[in-house]
C-alpha cells in the first residue's frame, strides 16, 4: 500500500500528464501560472575578478510574491550564477549544475572552471528547447582568471566583460554602457553594479526592493545580501492591532483527557550556569 | 398692424422693412381667438384653469383636453391651435423623461419651457430637427410645476419667447382676465384662494360670451377644467366635485 | 497599445504550411493605478496613486487619477489612460453644457447618473475605465459612487478600485465597515482617521502591487471646497 503513495524515483522530468493537460486546456481549463522573477541581474569583470548583482523582487503576474528573494545562486566555491525567469527553473537548474560540478571536482580533484559550468548549463538548456525558462548570468574565477557569461533559455551563451539579464536588463545595460571601463577597481566596480541594479529596481516594474552583490576574487568570495536597501517600507500612521476577543469563536468544546496516576516524584531543579 | 400689410407677410424668414416678422405676429394673433386659460402661482403650489369652448351642445365636453400632464411635477395649459400643441407637449414629455433618465433628477420647469421654446423657434430652419414645422406654432402654453426653486409658472408664446409669471391669462378673454388677476393677486395668496379666483374669473368671461353660444349659464361647471401642482400631490387634475365645491362659494 | 499575433493551431503546421497570419489590433492598454474613496458624515475623501505604467515600464511618476469636476464632486478614473483622458474631457464638457442649459451646478448624484448613461452608451465598445466618484450630496452628506466600465453603479460608503482595488477593499470592509469583528465600538469615521487610513492602505498596496507607487494624492471634499494633500510612496 505504502508504495502507491510514494512518487517513483526515476530521474529527470515526468511528462505523463502532458497529453491530459493539453486536452483539458483545449476544453478551456487554465493551467497554473509559475512564479516569475521579473528581474534585473547583471555582472561585470573588474581588475581582480567578478562582481555579480541582482534585485530581490519575485512577482506572480502583477502581484509581488516575495519582497526579498535571493537570485544569486551558488554553483561552486569559485562560481556563482544569477537567475532570471521562472523561479523554479533557475533554482533547480543551478542546483543540478552545482551538484554535477561538485562531483566533477571530486572526480578530477581540481577546482571547477567557469567554462565547464557554462558548457554544462547550455547543453542542458538546449536539450529542453527553451521550455526551461532560465536566463542566467554566470561568473567566477578559476585557474585561467575571471570569466563572465550570459546564458539564454534556449542554450546560447555569450562571454563578455559586462552583461545584464531579465526584464530590467535594458535599464541596467544603459548604466554599463555609460560607465563601464576595463580594469576597474573593486569599489568602483561594486558601485557600478549596484547602480545598474538600482536602475532596474526603479525603472522596471518587474524588479524591486534591495540590491544583492557577490564579489568573486581569486581566493575570496563576498556575498553581500543586502548590499543596498534601495527602498524603505512606508511608515504606517494608524494602529491596526485588535483587542482580545475581536474575532468571533463559532464553537467551543473542552475535552478532558483521561489518565491514570501511576507515580509522583519531586525533583530539585538545577539552576543553569554559564 | 394690418395697415402695413404687404408682400413681407409671406415667408416666415423674411423681415419687413420695419423689422417685423409678420407670420410670427399673426400666430400670436391666433392665440387671441383661442379659449381662455389662467395660471396662478402661490407659495403652496400652482393652479391652472381653462375654459372648454363648446360650440355645439352635441359636443362631449370631457373630450376637450386643454390641461395635460407633462411629468409628475409639471402641468401644461394651452390656448390657440390645440392640434399644434400636441407636438410641443410631446417634446416637453420626452425632454423631461430624458433628463430624468440621464441625470436621475426632475427637470426644472424653466428647462422644460426652454426645451419646448427651442422647438417652437425652429420654424423655417433648413435643417430643422424632427417635430419642427415650416410655420410658427399657433399655440401659447402655460407651464406650471414645482421644482427645487419651488412653485413656478411660465408662459410661452408662438415666437418661442418665454417669461415667468405670478399669474397669467391667455386666450380670447386674456385681456379682461389679466386685468382681473392683477386686481386679486397678492403674494400671500393660498392655493385655495387661487383656485377660487381663477374659476371666478373664468366664469365671468364665459358668462359674457354665453349669448354667443347655446350654452346655459348653469353649465359653466361642466365647461371648466382645473389642475394643481403641489409639493405633496404633484400633478392633480381636479374632479368635477372639487370644482363644484369651489364654484359653490363664488 | 499592442499588436498581437494570433497563434496558429500548432507549431508544426505553421512551420510547414506557412500561409497568412491573422494580425489583430488591440485598441486597449492597461495603465494601472489605484483609486479609493471614503464618505464621512459631512465630508468625502478620494485618493489615487500617481504612477502611470504599461507592461513593465513606468510612463510617469506624477500622474494623479483624480479629477475635480465641481466644488462638491471629484471623479477618480483608472484603467486605460487614453479612455480616461477622453472620458473626463467629455464629462467636463457635459458639465458646462448642463450649467448653461439649466443655470445650476450638477449635483454629485446627477453626475453619477450621467456618467452611468455615458458608459452604457458605449456598451459594446466600452471606455476601459474604472470610475469612483467622491463628493457631497444635496444635504451636504459625504457620498461615494462606484462604477463598472459599462455603467453599472451604486452609492456606497467606501470603495477601492483600479489595479490594487481588490487587495484594498477587504481592508476597508474591516476598518470602516467593521466586518469580521465583534465587541468593537462602531465610532463614526472622522476626517483625520479617513486621511490616515488612505495613506496607510496605499503604503500597503505599494508593497505588493507593481502598478501602485510613487505618490498618493488625496482630495478632501467638504462644504468649504476641495483640499489636496500628497504623500510619498515607494518608487520601485
Amino acid at each position: 500500500m505504502a508504495a502507491l503513495c510514494v512518487e517513483p524515483s526515476t530521474g529527470g522530468f515526468i511528462f505523463e500528464n502532458c497529453k491530459r493537460n493539453a486536452v483539458l486546456q483545449s476544453k478551456g481549463l487554465k493551467g497554473p501560472t509559475a512564479l516569475k522573477t521579473g528581474t534585473t541581474i547583471c555582472g561585470i569583470v573588474f581588475k581582480d575578478g567578478i562582481v555579480l548583482g541582482a534585485d530581490t523582487r519575485a512577482t506572480e503576474d502583477t502581484i509581488i510574491a516575495d519582497k526579498n528573494c535571493s537570485k544569486i545562486h551558488y554553483l561552486s566555491d569559485n562560481i556563482y550564477c544569477c537567475g532570471a525567469g521562472t523561479a523554479a527553473d533557475t533554482e533547480m537548474t543551478t542546483q543540478l549544475i552545482s551538484s554535477q560540478l561538485e562531483l566533477h571536482r571530486l572526480n578530477t580533484g581540481r577546482i571547477p572552471r567557469v567554462c565547464t559550468a557554462n558548457r554544462m548549463l547550455k547543453q542542458m538548456l538546449f536539450r529542453y528547447q527553451g521550455y526551461i525558462s532560465a536566463a542566467l548570468v554566470l561568473g567566477g574565477v578559476d585557474v585561467t582568471g575571471p570569466h563572465l557569461y550570459s546564458v539564454y533559455p534556449h542554450g546560447s551563451t555569450d562571454a563578455l566583460p559586462y552583461v545584464t539579464m531579465g526584464s530590467g536588463s535594458l535599464a541596467a545595460m544603459s548604466v554599463f554602457e555609460d560607465r563601464y571601463k576595463i580594469n576597474m577597481e573593486r569599489e568602483d566596480a561594486m558601485k557600478l553594479v549596484c547602480d545598474a541594479i538600482r536602475a532596474g529596481i526603479f525603472n522596471d516594474l518587474g524588479s524591486g526592493s534591495n540590491v544583492d552583490l557577490c564579489i568573486i576574487t581569486k581566493d575570496k568570495v563576498d556575498y553581500l545580501r543586502p548590499f543596498d536597501e534601495a527602498n524603505q517600507k512606508g511608515q504606517r500612521q494608524g494602529d491596526y492591532t485588535y483587542k482580545r476577543g475581536t474575532t468571533a469563536i463559532l464553537s467551543e468544546e473542552v475535552k478532558k483527557i483521561e489518565f491514570d496516576l501511576i507515580s509522583t516524584k519531586v525533583t530539585r531543579v538545577e539552576p543553569m550556569e554559564t | 398692424m394690418f395697415l402695413t400689410r404687404s408682400e413681407y407677410d409671406r415667408g416666415v424668414n423674411t423681415f419687413s422693412p420695419e423689422g417685423r416678422l409678420f407670420q410670427v405676429e399673426y400666430a400670436i394673433e391666433a392665440i387671441k381667438l383661442g379659449s381662455t386659460a389662467i395660471g396662478i402661482q402661490t407659495a403652496e403650489g400652482v393652479v391652472l384653469a381653462v375654459e372648454k369652448r363648446v360650440t355645439s351642445p352635441l359636443i362631449e365636453p370631457s373630450s376637450i383636453e386643454k390641461i395635460l400632464e407633462v411629468d409628475s411635477h409639471i402641468a401644461c395649459a394651452m390656448s390657440g391651435l390645440i392640434a399644434d400643441s400636441r407636438t410641443l407637449i410631446d417634446r416637453a414629455r420626452v425632454e423631461s423623461q430624458n433628463h430624468w433618465f440621464t441625470y436621475n433628477e426632475k427637470m426644472s420647469i424653466e428647462s422644460v419651457t426652454q426645451a419646448v421654446s427651442n422647438l417652437a423657434l425652429q420654424f423655417g430652419d433648413d435643417d430643422a430637427g424632427p417635430g419642427a414645422m415650416s410655420r410658427p406654432f399657433g399655440v401659447a402654453l402655460l407651464f406650471a410645476g414645482i421644482d427645487e426653486k419651488g412653485p413656478r409658472l411660465f408662459h410661452m408664446d408662438p415666437s418661442g419667447t418665454f417669461l415667468q409669471y405670478e399669474a397669467k391669462a391667455i386666450g380670447s378673454g386674456s385681456e379682461g382676465a389679466q386685468q382681473a388677476l392683477q386686481e386679486v393677486y397678492h403674494k400671500s395668496m393660498t392655493l385655495k384662494e387661487a383656485c377660487k379666483e381663477s374659476l371666478k374669473i373664468l366664469k365671468q368671461i364665459m358668462e359674457e360670451k354665453l349669448n354667443e353660444t347655446n350654452v346655459e349659464a348653469s353649465e359653466t361647471l361642466n365647461l371648466t377644467a382645473m389642475a394643481t401642482v403641489t409639493k405633496d400631490n404633484l400633478f392633480h387634475m381636479s374632479s368635477k366635485e372639487e370644482i363644484e365645491e369651489f364654484i359653490k362659494d363664488i | 497599445m499592442s499588436v498581437i499575433t494570433q497563434p496558429r493551431s500548432s507549431f508544426v503546421e505553421e512551420y510547414y504550411a506557412g500561409g497568412p497570419k491573422e494580425v489583430s489590433f488591440n485598441p486597449y492598454a492597461h495603465n494601472g493605478g489605484t483609486i479609493l474613496a471614503i464618505a464621512g458624515d459631512d465630508f468625502s475623501v478620494i485618493g489615487s496613486d500617481t504612477r502611470l505604467s504599461e507592461g513593465f515600464s513606468i510612463h510617469s511618476r506624477d500622474c494623479p487619477k483624480t479629477y475635480k469636476l465641481t466644488n462638491t464632486t471629484v471623479l477618480g478614473c483608472a484603467g486605460f489612460h487614453g479612455d480616461v483622458l477622453t472620458l473626463t474631457k467629455v464629462v467636463e464638457a457635459r458639465l458646462k453644457m448642463y450649467e448653461h442649459e439649466h443655470n445650476k451646478q450638477m449635483t454629485s448624484g446627477a453626475i453619477a447618473a450621467m456618467l452611468s448613461t455615458m458608459l452604457y452608451h458605449r456598451r459594446f465598445f466600452p471606455y476601459y475605465v474604472y470610475n469612483i466618484i467622491g463628493g457631497l450630496d444635496e444635504e451636504g452628506k459625504g457620498c461615494v459612487y462606484s462604477f463598472d466600465p459599462v455603467g453599472s453603479y451604486e452609492r456606497e460608503v467606501y470603495r477601492a478600485g483600479g489595479s490594487a482595488g481588490s487587495i484594498l477593499q477587504p481592508l476597508l470592509d474591516n476598518q470602516i465597515g467593521f466586518k469580521n469583528m465583534q465587541n468593537v465600538e462602531k465610532l463614526p469615521l472622522s476626517q483625520e482617521k479617513a486621511i490616515k487610513l488612505i495613506k496607510d492602505v496605499f503604503i500597503s498596496a505599494a508593497e505588493r502591487d507593481i502598478y501602485t507607487g510613487d505618490q498618493v494624492q488625496i482630495q478632501i471634499i467638504t462644504k468649504d471646497g476641495v483640499r489636496m494633500e500628497s504623500f510619498a510612496l515607494r518608487r520601485d
